[in-house]
């Protein structure tokens, strides 16, 4: 029985997905020190010259500016990716909708029912993915709202149209979160839960795949292609 | 309590809380000269109140110097350049002139009072005393049928001069019967809908005129509202804080005697002059912040070192106010300053969503599942461990399941 590769990511694609990896880290670890500063800074130095709040809050913003980026790329590659087009794998046709079924059968039945092709990207995981992608826009539009507090002056120092834009564009998650600045931070860190448990399962579902399914999935995210039965 | 017409009003009207200060020289004479006609104007009308500034100056042991301190002070907070700091005195002066009807709904009155009981009043406060209060339900000597007359006369000369300045929430529950007033047992609703219909502008101070404040709190049992929930089609000036700032009431006061408008207001109608500053930005604590230095528990070494309130509560880094620049007490000091946190009384909703002792992650919300209140890191690990339970089930089945498989 020979093995067939099947090329799925390119190497900027792991790069990518690496980076979000790492970034997500870095992101729970400083957001959850904002939120709650966890230690005490041990630093005999005076107040003026350490600074663990505001480093913490300055890698925050960092991975979130990555985070940016990095949601751009995939957006971009959602219509222009080299392998299947994740968009259409998301529009709800029939074609779709039965193969997203057919992945979640599979997955309850614990691999017993299997009637898709699993070579490619199915619809059950494109439309996972997009949910974490929804987050993420969330967390980003809560985060500059949350930014966009210390810009009181409506000044910056590239210019008014920075707040200018923050405002114009996130002042709405205000009134969709109830309408003060605390329910924006709630929902800010509330959300940060939500994107736990996608990774959570995420990682789970990925190994599970590669162990019952044997095409070797997990090697997609590091190699870029699985293999599947001939 | 928003409704949705002023939420969606509300979404895209980020203006930011910056007021151009350089508007160019025509843009200052031009108001200059507005100015300079409007008080003209009511200089030659009655004054209202006999109480003059100079009088209760020289009685409290002020002198003209003190006073022109002061008028270069309000012209600064004002935004205005310092040629019109005259005009700032005039108005001041004039102040007496301007009729206004104070009334008083569902609240503790600490907004009158933190005027009123200061035994070193500062000028701001001074000058509220010489505002030519028509009608107050909480200082005047009438009662009954005779202040009802009293309110209808004051109402009917200054019909549309007045300002109707209104302290307080406005209870709607059970038709508004948690608050009447009057010989005639109005409900504070009808009490506000009258007094405002004919004033030049509602100016709403304290917390609870504002956004219902304290007795607006969950569960809010007597359906407390702003006077904005209420008052419609008419220029609405809220002054938030829990008490407002006697110097952010005078100010307001002094912009609308000096050019009979509102002045430039934030998204939640907060005058810009003095809500657009966040408590954290200028908070005098704030390097202990950055440095992640904080006060763990009352009176440890961090509270004997000012060390930034943070994991005490403080809630500076939500709330827009100017107390950290103009202070309370004739600038003596602040919330802050005097060693507890920022509870963000100059919000909305600020009783339910940040007077806790205890930072945001720490404190009991209800959660978005409903139920019993939980912070939000107690939720999240509950989301997690079902999260994990699942995961660890639907794992524990497929072994058991690819084992079956293996052994037929
Ligand atoms: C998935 C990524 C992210 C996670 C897990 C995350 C997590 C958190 C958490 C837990 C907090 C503390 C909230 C609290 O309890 O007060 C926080 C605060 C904050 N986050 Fe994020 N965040 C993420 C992305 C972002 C992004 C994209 C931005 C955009 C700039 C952002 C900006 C902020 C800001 C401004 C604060 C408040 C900091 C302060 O006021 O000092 N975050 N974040
Ligand atoms: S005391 Fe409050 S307002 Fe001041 S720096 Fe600390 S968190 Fe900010
Ligand atoms: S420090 Fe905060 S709670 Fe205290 S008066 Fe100022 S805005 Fe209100």
């Amino acid at each position: 029985m020979s093995y067939k590769k099947i090329e799925r990511m390119t190497g900027f694609m792991r790069l990518n997905h690496w980076v979000v990896a790492i970034s997500m880290v870095v992101a729970i670890v400083t957001g959850l020190y904002i939120g709650h500063p966890y230690y005490q800074s041990f630093i005999a130095d005076p107040a003026v010259d350490k600074y663990v709040m505001a480093w913490n809050r300055l890698a925050h913003f960092i991975v979130a500016i990555i985070f940016d980026v990095s949601s751009i790329v995939v957006a971009y590659l959602y219509f222009f990716s080299r392998f299947e087009k994740p968009y259409k794998k998301l529009l709800p046709t029939l074609k779709n909708i039965k193969e997203f079924f057919d992945v979640l059968i599979n997955l309850l039945t614990l691999n017993r029912v299997k009637k898709f092709d699993s070579s490619h990207t199915d619809s059950f995981n494109s439309i996972f993915f997009f949910v974490f992608h929804m987050m993420l826009i969330w967390m980003l539009l809560t985060g500059l709202q949350l930014y966009v507090h210390g810009l009181a002056s409506g000044i910056s120092s590239i210019g008014a149209w920075w707040p200018w834009i923050l405002h114009v564009a996130t002042d709405w998650t205000l009134v969709a979160t109830g309408g003060t600045n605390m329910d924006v931070r709630l929902s800010h860190h509330y959300t940060m839960y939500a994107i736990i448990v996608w990774v959570m399962f995420h990682v789970y579902y990925q190994v599970w795949r590669t162990i019952f399914w044997k095409e070797g999935d997990i090697s997609i995210v590091v190699g870029g292609a699985k293999y599947v039965k001939e | 309590m928003m409704e949705k017409r002023e939420a969606l009003a509300q979404m895209f009207s980020a203006k930011g809380s910056r007021i151009n200060t350089n508007r160019g020289e025509a843009y200052y004479n031009n108001l200059m000269q507005t100015m300079t006609l409007r008080l003209q104007e009511l200089e030659k009308s009655p004054a209202a109140s006999k109480v003059s500034i100079e009088a209760v100056l020289e009685t409290e042991g002020l002198n003209r110097r003190d006073f022109m301190k002061w008028a270069s002070a309000a012209c600064a907070a004002l935004m205005l350049p310092s040629n019109f700091t005259p005009l700032i005195a005039k108005a001041a002066e004039l102040m007496n002139r301007v009729p206004i009807i104070w009334i008083e709904l569902q609240d503790c009155a600490g907004n009158s009072e933190a005027i009123l009981r200061s035994d070193s009043p500062t000028i701001d406060e001074l000058i509220l005393e010489t505002i030519s209060l028509e009608f107050n339900e909480t200082l005047m000597a009438a009662a009954g049928h005779a202040a009802e007359a009293h309110l209808e006369e004051a109402m009917h000369t200054f019909k549309g001069k007045y300002l109707c300045v209104v302290e307080g929430s406005i209870p709607l529950a059970m038709n508004g019967l948690y608050g009447t007033i009057g010989a005639k047992g109005e409900t504070f609703e009808e009490h506000l809908l009258r007094v405002a219909k004919d004033s030049a502008a509602v100016v709403a101070v304290g917390t609870c005129a504002t956004f219902g404040g304290v007795p607006a709190a969950s569960p809010n049992p007597t359906g407390a509202v702003g006077v904005q929930d209420v008052v419609k089609g008419k220029a609405i000036i809220n002054i938030p804080a829990c008490p407002a700032n006697p110097a952010n009431i005078t100010g307001t006061i002094l912009h609308f005697v000096l050019t009979g408008q509102v002045p430039e207001l934030d998204h939640l109608n907060r005058p810009k002059f003095a809500f657009g500053y966040r408590i954290h930005d200028n908070c005098e604590r704030r390097a202990h912040f950055d440095a992640g230095e904080f006060v763990e528990e009352w009176g440890d070494a961090g509270a004997q070192n000012n060390f930034c309130l943070y994991k005490m509560g403080c809630k500076g880094p939500m709330t827009f106010n100017n107390c950290s620049i103009v202070r309370y007490n004739s600038g003596t000091n602040w919330p802050i300053g005097a060693g507890h946190g920022c509870i963000g009384c100059s919000e909305p909703q600020f009783w339910d969503k940040y007077a806790q002792e205890r930072p945001m992650a720490d404190t009991h919300f209800k959660a978005p599942t409903g139920g019993v209140e939980k912070t939000v890191d107690e939720f999240g690990l509950g989301l997690l461990t079902a999260a994990g339970i699942g995961i660890g089930i639907h794992a524990a089945a497929s072994l058991i399941a690819g084992k079956k498989e293996g052994d037929e």
